[in-house]
């Protein structure tokens, strides 16, 4: 059952290929950021797919994107202009970075994806009701524009069901991570990243399914032999990179939580209607979730939430994956590990490109290793 | 001999005034009982003005450059930025300031004068960032931050009410907050009157810019960021606004005179995001092939304040028909003034920025553009490629120099030039010298 | 009338002279000292010697390259994008887009069937010296730079190397290397890498055939088999690849002589 996920990673363009023959007339809707309210487009019985790069080099958006930005975004544009989303009905952004931006606003121009839509999601998150009440009217009018799009009306009931869709999911995640914070964990990080990162483009239902049955059916019972590990926490800007991953258990740990853009921050909370409408209840959850650094001011509210994650699952150290470049990340990235490292926690940094040297990078990983088990003997 | 005649600019000594004073005011704030901020350019700097006459501010990206313009001084800062632990790429212009702040020198002599609040807006990723981490540097100053990133404005997009809600009801939580942390009743009435100067002097800038489109042009971009620097720095000031009703008088006079800033202007072009601020002399070199920047949506757009539709191009936004009466009046006016801001638009779409600069290039009577392809600056170097692409399609010869704004070792003079020399080349346009 | 064209590079010093704007009648290249007016002085005397072509003959002399503030008895100077631009035209009327990738520096231009430009690119800060970093490389692999080419074509498996970063992709060949990577897959994966970057710089101004390929590099076999799979064309490599400059300052000296 978990290696289900691997297939799914392995083999991605082809199950929403395959969606759309099931669903002959069903929309796949790609989107670049986790802020994007996926709620509305499973109210609409849409697919949503989360756009990711192949890590891979390229040589086709330098015309489109200054080198300077992000390899991450390039990678993702790359994709679209080597047709490699083609079965996209529509591509949709959530505001936050200003570098996956780019992604977006040149894929709308040269990718020919035939419905595109930009939802300026606020920042201003702290600002609480001022934010909420923002969004929800955003929120009105993009359900009307993929009302207009589908030629279909959403009602509360189709909200609530797409709420209640999402929040299985995530439920189930954070079910299947719950289980990482055995000292023996039954499961590695790559395999969770697999889980992780599939939930953003399987459709909701069957992920979730296979969540639950692994939880339920493979891993209660499950030994790796992952309990001598050093555990680490991965925390910072994208990671899909799965060699990096496996390079990194591979000299000696277990990766048990993250804090990234492909990671937990996607499934963290729920969708609560608690009394408002599903709109409104749909624009509070995502004010309130875990934050992206750009969301994340006057207060750092990072801060506490990324070391309570490294206290819960009890990590000896974290690696920081900071994708080459951006600039959310590196914002916060010097009081992060200040914060942990003053906690107990050592951090060691690595920069990402869409390829990695994972030669030299082993060489750091296992000297980091080394330093968090000289802690142990004491 | 030169082709055409020309004057030094009478107001030129009086801008520099201005700008010394803003510095020293800021620095001298507690002399008297006063107050004094830290924010941004893009501000609402309109509503201090409202805890009275005595409130000064210091505006970061300005401040900035005056850090990068002093090559050993940047140098200082930037590597006790990074000695702190923030990566090269970011923002120059916040390095240089951090590192003013870590060294505790302030670009104009002294120590770092630390501000008693900060009053901010957020549009690019990094805006709240500074600050936050300008308050951690300073040991914890109380900030407030304002949201921006609604959308883009007409034409491009609608300002719906509930996203002049949403940012006007972030002001009027925030003038709470600044009676709060600075203990003085909020007065309306200033509030009101730093508002209209607001829109006189970014309505007054835009109109100074248009007078650039005579041949020859009176003006050259090299003198403009000397003139539209004071916006960035006080928009809601009197001082200000008053400087440009002034200015615009004087600049009328030399275009209708035919006084031309560059001798032998024989060519026109304009660049995009801000200059190399230590390698201004980029712009002395355009003019041996009497070659001049008449100014970019960067100069004109910043702070100035333009209209744009399809058929008429850019045209500075006339002033509001009424000042405001009261304080909600006058926050929802002030909003819609500036989410209408041109530099705003391409945060939403690169092919709004396009359309700006095609617009510059025609109504300016351009004959190529050269776009700096500004690794400091991520905001305004956002989307430029596509930009880039657009501006080649509509016809305009185009070319891109990489470089920062603020970090001088990110920038090739040697290889900017030769590339100047290439551009000018494909353009036929011959060397003439400078007189 | 003969006219000539000086090209004052970092590495050599090239002169080409022409006689009525038609005949190649002279071709000198000369590694450059560190002494550049002597190395220029070189370059003349050695055209005298070949070609029994003297300065004084000529009516005219353009320079380029980056010494090109040297050359005294030149008429006046031209950027090498306007040299590179004439020069392919001249050798070929047919081609639109040059492609001359040198020791520091690349560039991509595109050009008009009378050898005019029409828009430019040069490598960025990011994808850094393709001369240069192949020197690099083959030090790494420890082959001689001009078996580096050969070398690659015997390579039986693709083999990814980062190609936004050179110091990134010399990091990755450390790893195949202790990987124990075939040499012939790491060379093909090493002019890729220096493929991509150029390819990416060539879509800036956008590709249209024919395409020519001048510089000290299109000597290299293994480089222009990438260049020609990315760009999915074939790519014309002239006789006298790092000459072609020069020849485009001697056309531009016929133009106004």
């Amino acid at each position: 059952m978990i290696e289900m996920f691997q297939e799914w990673y392995q083999a991605r363009h082809e199950y929403a290929r395959e969606w759309k023959k099931k669903n002959p007339g069903g929309k796949v809707v790609g989107f670049f950021c986790t802020y994007v309210p996926e709620e509305i487009l499973l109210a609409a019985d849409i697919l949503p797919v989360r756009i990711l790069g192949s890590h891979e080099p390229q040589n086709v958006t330098e015309p489109h994107i200054f080198g300077m930005y992000c390899p991450f975004c390039r990678d993702c544009l790359a994709q679209g202009l080597e047709g490699r989303y083609d079965y996209l009905d529509g591509v949709m952004i959530a505001q936050s970075c200003l570098h996956i931006r780019q992604a977006f606003t040149s894929w709308q121009k040269h990718v020919g994806t035939p419905w595109s839509y930009y939802l300026p999601m606020p920042h201003h998150v702290q600002s609480e009701d001022r934010a909420v009440e923002f969004y929800a009217a955003e929120l009105n009018d993009f359900k009307k524009a993929v009302e207009d799009w589908t030629g279909r009306k959403i009602g509360d009931d189709d909200l609530k069901r797409g709420i209640e869709k999402m929040n299985k999911s995530r439920q189930a995640m954070r079910d299947l991570y719950e289980l990482r914070k055995r000292p023996n964990p039954p499961l590695s990080g790559l395999e969770a990243m697999y889980a992780a990162v599939t939930e953003q483009w399987i459709d909701k239902n069957e992920h979730a399914v296979v969540v639950r049955q692994a939880i339920d059916r493979e891993l209660d019972k499950r030994d790796l032999g992952l309990g001598g590990k050093t555990r680490l926490m991965l925390f910072g800007s994208e990671d899909d990179d799965t060699a990096f991953v496996k390079m990194v258990e591979g000299s000696g740990s277990v990766i048990v939580i993250d804090d990234h853009c492909t990671g937990s921050r996607y499934f963290w909370n729920d969708t609560i209607l608690d009394g408002d409408d599903p709109l409104t209840a749909i624009a509070r959850r995502y004010v309130n979730r875990p934050p992206c650094p750009t969301k994340d001011w006057p207060e750092r509210r990072r801060l506490a939430h990324v070391l309570k994650l490294a206290k819960d699952w009890n990590v000896a150290g974290a690696i920081v994956i900071q994708q080459k470049f951006c600039d959310p990340h590196e914002l916060d990235i010097p009081e992060q590990r200040r914060n942990l490292e003053k906690n107990g926690i050592k951090t060691l940094m690595l920069e990402l490109d869409v390829t990695v040297p994972v030669g030299q990078f082993k060489i750091r990983v296992e000297a980091f290793l080394e330093t968090l088990s000289e802690e142990d003997l004491f | 001999m030169g082709k055409y005649p020309t004057e030094p600019l009478k107001l030129w000594n009086k801008a520099k005034e201005l700008r010394q004073k803003f510095y020293e005011n800021y620095a001298k704030a507690h002399d008297k009982g006063g107050l004094r901020y830290a924010g941004g350019a893009w501000t609402f700097d309109a509503v201090p003005f409202g805890l009275g006459q005595d409130v000064y501010s210091l505006t970061s990206e300005p401040y900035g450059a005056s850090c990068a313009y002093n090559k050993e001084f940047s140098l200082r800062c930037l590597e006790a930025a990074e000695g702190y632990g923030y990566a090269r790429d970011l923002c120059s212009y916040m390095r240089n300031y951090w590192g003013s702040i870590l060294i505790n020198e302030y670009a104009f002599g002294g120590p770092f004068p630390r501000p008693d609040f900060i009053w901010q807006d957020h549009i690019c990723c990094s805006h709240a960032k500074w600050y936050q981490t300008m308050s951690e540097l300073e040991g914890g100053i109380p900030m407030y931050c304002v949201d921006v990133g609604v959308g883009a404005a007409p034409p491009f997009g609608q300002l719906k009410p509930h996203k002049i809600d949403y940012v006007a009801g972030q002001i009027l939580d925030g003038i709470d907050w600044l009676e709060k942390v600075t203990g003085r009743t909020f007065n309306d009435e200033l509030y009101i009157e730093a508002c209209w100067n607001d829109f006189r002097s970014t309505h007054t800038w835009a109109k100074v810019c248009e007078l650039n489109q005579t041949v020859p042009a009176s003006l050259d971009e090299k003198t403009l960021y000397s003139l539209y620097v004071l916006a960035t720095l006080s928009k809601a000031s009197k001082w200000c606004a008053d400087f440009y009703e002034e200015l615009y008088d004087e600049v009328k006079d030399r275009a209708s005179r035919g006084i031309a800033a560059v001798v032998n202007e024989q060519a026109r072009v304009m660049s995009d995001t801000q200059p190399p601020w230590a390698f201004l002399k980029v712009f002395r070199y355009l003019e041996e092939y009497g070659c001049v920047s008449v100014g970019s949506l960067y100069t004109f757009g910043l702070e100035g304040m333009w209209d744009y539709t399809e058929d008429k191009g850019l045209t500075p936004r006339p002033m509001p028909v009424q000042r405001p009466t009261s304080r909600e009046e006058a926050t929802r006016m002030l909003v819609d003034w500036h989410l209408r801001k041109p530099e705003y638009q391409h945060f939403y779409s690169p092919e709004y920025k396009s359309k700006l600069m095609i617009a510059i290039c025609k109504q300016w009577k351009l004959n190529g553009v050269m776009l700096h392809y500004n690794r400091g600056c991520e905001g305004l170097s956002l989307g430029i490629a596509e930009n880039r692409l657009a501006i080649q399609e509509a016809g305009f010869p185009v070319m891109t120099f990489e470089g920062n704004m603020g970090d001088e070792r990110e920038f090739d003079e040697a290889r900017t030039m030769a590339r100047v020399d290439a551009f000018m080349e494909t353009l036929g346009i011959k060397r003439v010298g400078r007189a | 009338m003969i006219t000539a064209g000086i090209d004052i590079g970092s590495k050599t010093v090239k002169i080409v002279a022409l006689k009525d704007a038609k005949e190649i009648v002279g071709q000198v290249m000369i590694l450059a000292g560190t002494d550049v007016k002597e190395s220029i002085s070189k370059a003349w005397a050695e055209l005298e010697k070949t070609a029994g072509v003297k300065p004084g003959d000529l009516a005219a002399i353009v320079a380029t390259g980056a010494g090109k503030g040297d050359a005294v008895n030149a008429r006046r100077t031209v950027t090498e994008v306007s040299a590179d631009a004439k020069g392919a035209n001249f050798l070929n009327p047919e081609v639109r887009t040059v492609i001359d990738v040198g020791a520091e520096e690349g560039r991509a231009i595109r050009i008009d069937a009378a050898g005019k430009v029409v828009d430019f690119a040069i490598n960025e800060k990011c994808a850094a010296g393709a001369g240069a970093f192949t020197e690099a490389m083959a030090r790494a692999l420890e082959v001689e730079i001009k078996e580096l080419g050969p070398l690659s074509l015997k390579s039986t498996q693709e083999v990814a190397m980062n190609a936004q970063c050179a110091v990134f992709a010399e990091s990755e060949l450390v790893t195949l290397v202790h990987a124990k990577t075939p040499k012939p897959d790491m060379a093909r994966a090493v002019h890729n890498a220096i493929s991509d970057r150029i390819v990416s710089m060539v879509r800036r101004v956008g590709m249209e055939e024919k395409v020519m390929l001048i510089g000290g590099v299109a000597n290299n076999v293994g480089f222009l088999d990438s260049l020609q799979r990315d760009l999915n064309t074939t790519v014309i490599v002239p006789e006298d690849s790092e000459s072609v400059s020069a020849l485009g300052a001697a056309v531009l000296a016929a133009e106004e002589a």
